[in-house]
């Protein structure tokens, strides 16, 4: 078995696994735990909207926060989407969810692929540094902080040295791209990179909670 | 219409007397106040909290939120800082990952509890507004509110707040105000042409008033008594229960909050009291609106009612006839946060001073956005924290002074002192008022 046969065969496997369950394991645990019990009088009855709003509204902060957070709010909108368009609109990508889900969809130029890859990195690189330099991010960080972004920087690397062939054989280069991958896989369930799910329901539970007091989370 | 500086000096001697009581958790040892912070920890728990714990990604956006991270820029203020030692004792014993995490994760001692006392009471106010920018929706105060319960079930509330818990605790009283001063207040207002009933047997609504307006806003008192008056309601004070401060959830001590809670409860039962109405504090609101039937475990059977809402209410009823105010003077309303943000009564004030003709001028930061006073709760009596909310009332007088109205107003009685006491410090002249107060002037005849 090569390295290649490797990182598509069973590492993937085994890491879509750990990946599916850890995070089931990690999101239902969480909410099973006890719940408090609302007693008192809502002014408003719409927790379920009011939840379902907060998904959405707190994407977009008030002025007065926005003018404070300007930087890392744009810079985490950037790379969060010049991320999903490398993942998602990248021709073999696309060939590769074919082959899982049976559609594919139309790519994008490689040119634009290989910008945003690189534009995900710099601003990530940027986010590290400031993540390592900045009094407050610096003080309430932990080591997860630091290798949730590592973990996902490395694949796109790989993705653009696989992509360029630069660095060794082209198969060689694929699988190391793969594993990369595979990496960040086995990590999300135990690491931040939770919050891509997690983001939901704390938002949602932010807007029945202050809706059913009234305010607007 | 507002407090002369006799009252507030005395009122200030009267809180400098605080700190100095001997608190009555002093001679725990380290192990038990661990034990007893973890205990606390693991009964308030919840799964929305724990969401909230998995769910943080260490952004930090929520220090720019935060009033005392800008006034000083100290790291440490950082919201997300302030519940760490919740999140460690989280990741340890409860998270799904435990197992995993609990190596890498420092158990919670004594000497954390220690530090953590100062982030939690002299620098944090539970305020809230970090739970308005947090990215991912995560309510920041309602897991710092479980550190502080924590850290108090330890006995290391800050030894003033200690005080006022005992006292409340002890001898149903706060700040020494006990139903004879109350007495003498009525008393003393009755000459005034301004009645107050007292322990009637049976009342539609009760009114709860605040030990500082007994002490020092004596004209708010008179201001919501002329205002249920002229409602035509049927009202009583009770000299068992008119206290509406609930110190156990300043302190963070939730049996002392539940205490606090049942004598109003039992109180308005007795009365066959249908509404409860409670003079302007902030804190006195939360605790009964919005955890008053959590901490008894049952629904209240009246419903609770802040002063705003009371008079807002009267008024669109037609029971309560307002006259516009002549003396022209425009005003910024300041948003209490546990009767804004924690409340949701941000439109009844404004509301009112419309009724009034009064313009109003929103500072740049209002209603869920608002700044804190700087010294919401209990913050303001504790003696070491003066200079750090100092520096946070800068914040607000900023504000105001954009705003550029006349005259400050507000709903909430410990508010009013911290501006004063912050007016004061830094020699502003702005009128600090209360929107009571500024009612009961314009009643229409």
């Amino acid at each position: 078995m090569t390295l290649l046969d490797f990182a598509r065969g069973p590492a993937l496997q085994l890491s879509l696994v750990i990946l599916i369950a850890g995070s089931l394991w990690r999101l239902v645990g969480t909410i099973l735990l006890n719940a408090r019990k609302d007693l008192s009088r809502p002014r408003h009855k719409s927790a379920l909207a009011d939840g379902m709003k907060a998904i959405a509204t707190r994407s977009l902060p008030a002025h007065v926060f926005e003018k404070r957070i300007r930087f890392q709010h744009f810079s985490g909108y950037a790379w969060h989407i010049a991320l999903f368009v490398s993942v998602l609109f990248f021709a073999p990508h696309i060939l590769f969810f074919e082959s899982v889900l049976g559609f594919g969809w139309p790519g994008l130029p490689n040119g634009i692929i290989l910008a945003t890859a690189a534009i995900t990195i710099a601003i990530l690189v940027a986010l590290l540094i400031r993540r390592a330099s900045h009094p407050v991010q610096r003080l309430i960080s932990n080591a997860d902080d630091y290798i949730s972004i590592v973990l996902v920087i490395v694949p796109l690397v790989t993705g653009i040295l696989a992509f360029a062939h630069v660095g060794g054989r082209y198969e060689t280069l694929l699988a190391v791209h793969l594993l990369s991958v595979e990496a960040m896989f086995v990590w999300f369930p135990f690491g931040k990179l939770m919050h891509a799910a997690l983001t939901f329901p704390s938002r949602f539970q932010a807007g029945s909670s202050f809706g059913r007091k009234g305010v607007r989370a | 219409m507002s407090t002369s500086p006799a009252s507030l000096k005395d009122f200030l001697e009267r809180l400098a007397t605080l700190g100095k009581q001997p608190a009555s958790t002093a001679k725990l040892s380290d192990e038990e106040r661990v034990q007893r912070a973890g205990n606390s920890f693991l009964r308030e728990l919840t799964n929305s909290m724990a969401v909230d714990l998995e769910t943080c990604i260490h952004c930090g956006m929520c220090a720019e939120a935060c009033h005392f991270y800008e006034a000083t820029q100290d790291e440490r203020y950082t919201p997300a800082r302030k519940f760490d030692p919740l999140r460690r004792y989280y990741r340890r014993e409860l998270s799904p990952m435990r197992w995993l995490f609990r190596p890498f994760t420092r158990k919670v001692d004594a000497n954390d509890l220690r530090e953590w006392q100062v982030l939690v009471y002299d620098a944090c106010t539970g305020c809230g507004r970090c739970d308005m920018m947090c990215p991912m929706g995560i309510n920041i105060s309602e897991l710092i509110t479980v550190v502080r319960n924590g850290i108090a079930s330890a006995g290391l509330a800050p030894n003033e707040i200690q005080a006022l818990q005992d006292e409340q605790q002890n001898r149903n009283s706060v700040f020494g105000v006990e139903a004879d001063k109350l007495r003498e207040l009525i008393g003393q207002l009755k000459s005034r042409q301004i009645e107050i009933p007292l322990d009637k047997a049976k009342a539609d609504v009760l009114v709860l008033t605040t030990a500082v307006d007994v002490l020092l806003f004596n004209d708010a008192l008179a201001a919501l008594a002329k205002i249920m008056n002229r409602s035509g309601a049927n009202w009583t004070l009770s000299s068992a229960a008119f206290e509406a401060a609930n110190v156990g959830l300043i302190s963070g001590d939730t049996v002392a909050e539940t205490g606090a809670i049942r004598r109003i409860v039992e109180k308005a039962k007795a009365l066959g009291a249908k509404t409860v109405v409670i003079a302007e504090s902030g804190h006195a609101y939360q605790a009964l609106r919005w955890e008053g039937a959590e901490d008894t475990g049952a629904e209240l059977p009246f419903e609770v009612l802040a002063a705003s809402e009371f008079m807002a209410r009267e008024l669109d009823a037609g029971r309560l006839k307002l006259k516009k105010a002549q003396n022209g003077r425009s005003v910024s309303y300041h948003d209490p946060c546990r009767l804004g943000r924690h409340g949701g009564v941000y439109e009844e004030p404004r509301r009112l001073l419309d009724a009034m003709g009064i313009e109003h001028r929103e500072t740049d930061s209002s209603e869920r956005e608002n700044y804190c006073c700087g010294g919401g709760c209990g913050e303001y009596v504790i003696a070491r924290a003066a200079p750090l909310r100092q520096k946070a009332f800068e914040i607000k007088k900023r504000e105001f002074d954009k705003a550029a109205a006349d005259a400050v107003v507000t709903s909430c009685s410990n508010c009013r002192v911290n501006f004063l006491i912050g007016a004061e410090n830094a020699r502003w002249e702005k009128p600090i008022e209360s929107l009571v107060e500024m009612v009961a002037a314009n009643l229409a005849d």
